[in-house]
């Protein structure tokens, strides 16, 4: 990895670096497929930012040439570009971002969701879990302690889920009010006031 | 009539104060009482406005709410009427701004709150007190080839409607200080789909620490004390001494001298306020003309028909450059009390 580092900074306690990315676009291929990892790397580099969190940003060339400006004078952005998501040792080893996944859905359509029902989306906008009953469809692959895109019937992202199930064949055995996916981050977020820090419990 | 020039080289706001003072009157006081506010600034609103029936016309459309305005997020909404069919389904009427494709009044409400639906959620739209913050962006209108400076930047609202209309490319760095408001400034960005900004958390003041001649196009929407906003905070009414003016109009020239500094030769810099304030508007200006031989005021695109700047204040007589800026007032354009005045840096 080190061989690839072409930027670094630091500021705060943390420091940040820009790469290819590779390792993390081996972990975004595991997860939503080769062809998401190939769009996304279309969409720039990989800027990463390691202090009690580690996140990742996709930032254009154009971007990078400021963020060089802002290294030099000693310090680092707040954020840049698209946030891509959260990196950890353990799994799940990426968290990504709403709009990170909202990309990949677009472009290459659904994989690794649970399409819920309004009744579902509403409480999980709350904060709350994804039950069996709100869900309308699974779709594969689904991996237990993995996360899962929690989309709504409209077909937009409204966040990221962690899977308790291995496989939607699992499913039929669940009942209606057992869980199927642990609330990670959900756009409600955003109405709680956006300033709180999130996925509190998914440190390095 | 005595020149800017003159009052700026002995004491500002020993000028300003003695000058109120002078044209203080009973009328003016009884104003004051019965609409809750500092008389010193009735006193500044009819010299400003030229007749008692003006400042009272201003007094009371400070009393009437604004309507809210949604402005639909085209980074993640192809097609505008989406948004307008999905909000009247929960009870909302909308109505297009004429001056703005993308911007709708709200007519009427419906549930849940603006704030609260899915569609803001997943950042179909961002949400504006009124209409006037709108403009700034607009007006600066960059181009997918700028490099773009947002000095005080939080919460995002003028950020993403700059990302917007350069379509997610190009660059925007956004600046600013709190911790807080940065906080809510990535929550919007991310919330809207902004991918072509760089958020950078210093004192704009020091922002020439890190860039220098470097922006195509700057925006400065400073702090300022609000006194355009009074329909929505009441507290404004009485909250601001003129000494609090002329420290908010000290911080206002380091910033723009820093937005300034930190813009290319031949680049544009835009200095707004949501303020109706002489002193954070025509007299800061002033100040940086007085002082400054490398920036000019140059004309705004007329988007909506805007008053014209204050070319005399309190008995001061202003640089004649200041004829470009423009100015909104609620009675008039019914829209916030905001400033504007563009810049062309040589």
């Amino acid at each position: 990895m080190l061989n690839e580092e072409i930027l670094k900074g630091s500021g705060g306690g943390i420091s940040c670096y820009i790469i290819e990315g590779r390792n993390v676009l081996d972990v975004i291929a595991k997860l939503f497929g080769f062809e998401a990892a190939t769009l996304l790397r279309s969409l720039g580099k990989l800027m990463i930012c390691e202090g009690v969190f580690k996140e990742v940003y996709i930032v254009s060339g154009e971007l990078i040439n400021v963020i060089k400006v802002i290294f030099k004078s000693g310090r680092i952005p707040y954020s840049a570009g698209l946030y891509l998501g959260r990196l950890r040792r353990e799994k799940p080893k990426l968290i990504p971002s709403v709009n990170t996944i909202q990309i990949i859905y677009d472009k290459l359509g659904f994989r690794r969701a649970l399409i819920v029902r309004e009744e579902g989306i509403k409480p999980f906008l709350y904060g709350n879990d994804i039950i069996k009953k709100s869900i309308i469809k699974c779709i594969e692959p689904l991996e237990l302690g993995d996360i899962v895109g929690i989309v709504g019937e409209d077909n937009y992202v409204y966040g990221v889920g962690l899977s308790v199930i291995g496989s939607c064949n699992e499913l039929n055995s669940l009942k209606d009010n057992d869980m199927v996916a642990r609330n990670i981050f959900d756009v409600g977020w955003y109405l709680r006031g956006g300033t709180e820090v999130r996925e509190r419990m998914f440190k390095l | 009539m005595v020149k800017y020039e003159i009052v700026r080289s002995r004491d500002l706001g020993e000028y300003l104060r003695t000058k109120i003072l002078s044209l203080m009157n009973q009328r003016i006081r009884e104003i004051a009482l019965r609409y809750g506010y500092r008389s010193y600034m009735i006193v500044r609103y009819l010299d400003m406005l030229g007749s008692m029936d003006e400042v009272l016309k201003l007094l009371e459309s400070f009393e009437r709410p604004l309507k809210p305005v949604i402005r639909c997020n085209k980074l993640k909404v192809h097609d505008c009427r989406y948004l307008v069919n999905r909000l009247s389904k929960l009870g909302y009427t909308l109505e297009r701004l004429e001056w703005e494709p993308t911007a709708y009044r709200v007519l009427r409400e419906g549930s849940p709150s603006l704030g609260a639906t899915h569609e803001f959620l997943l950042g179909f739209y961002y949400l504006y007190r009124g209409s006037a913050s709108l403009l700034p962006p607009i007006i600066l209108n960059p181009s997918p080839k700028d490099l773009v400076l947002d000095l005080a930047a939080a919460p995002g609202g003028k950020t993403t409607h700059m990302a917007q209309i350069m379509g997610n490319e190009g660059v925007i760095v956004a600046v600013d200080i709190s911790r807080i408001r940065i906080r809510a400034l990535r929550s919007n960005l991310e919330r809207l789909g902004v991918r072509n900004t760089v958020i950078l958390r210093m004192d704009g003041t020091k922002i020439n620490d890190v860039f220098k001649n470097y922006f195509t196009k700057s925006l400065l929407d400073a702090p300022c004390s609000a006194e355009g906003l009074i329909q929505i905070d009441k507290t404004r009414k009485v909250k601001t001494e003129l000494r609090d003016l002329l420290k908010f109009r000290e911080l206002q020239l380091s910033l723009l001298n820093a937005a300034i500094n930190a813009t290319t030769s031949g680049g544009y810099i835009l200095y707004t306020t949501c303020s109706i304030a002489p002193e954070e508007n025509e007299l800061v200006i002033a100040e940086i003309l007085s002082t400054r031989d490398d920036v000019r005021v140059v004309p705004i695109p007329k988007i909506i028909n805007f008053n014209d700047a204050i070319l005399e204040y309190l008995g001061m007589e202003l640089p004649q450059d200041l004829k470009y800026c423009v100015r909104t007032y609620p009675h008039i354009q019914g829209m916030e009390g905001f400033f504007l005045c563009l810049m062309r840096r040589y």
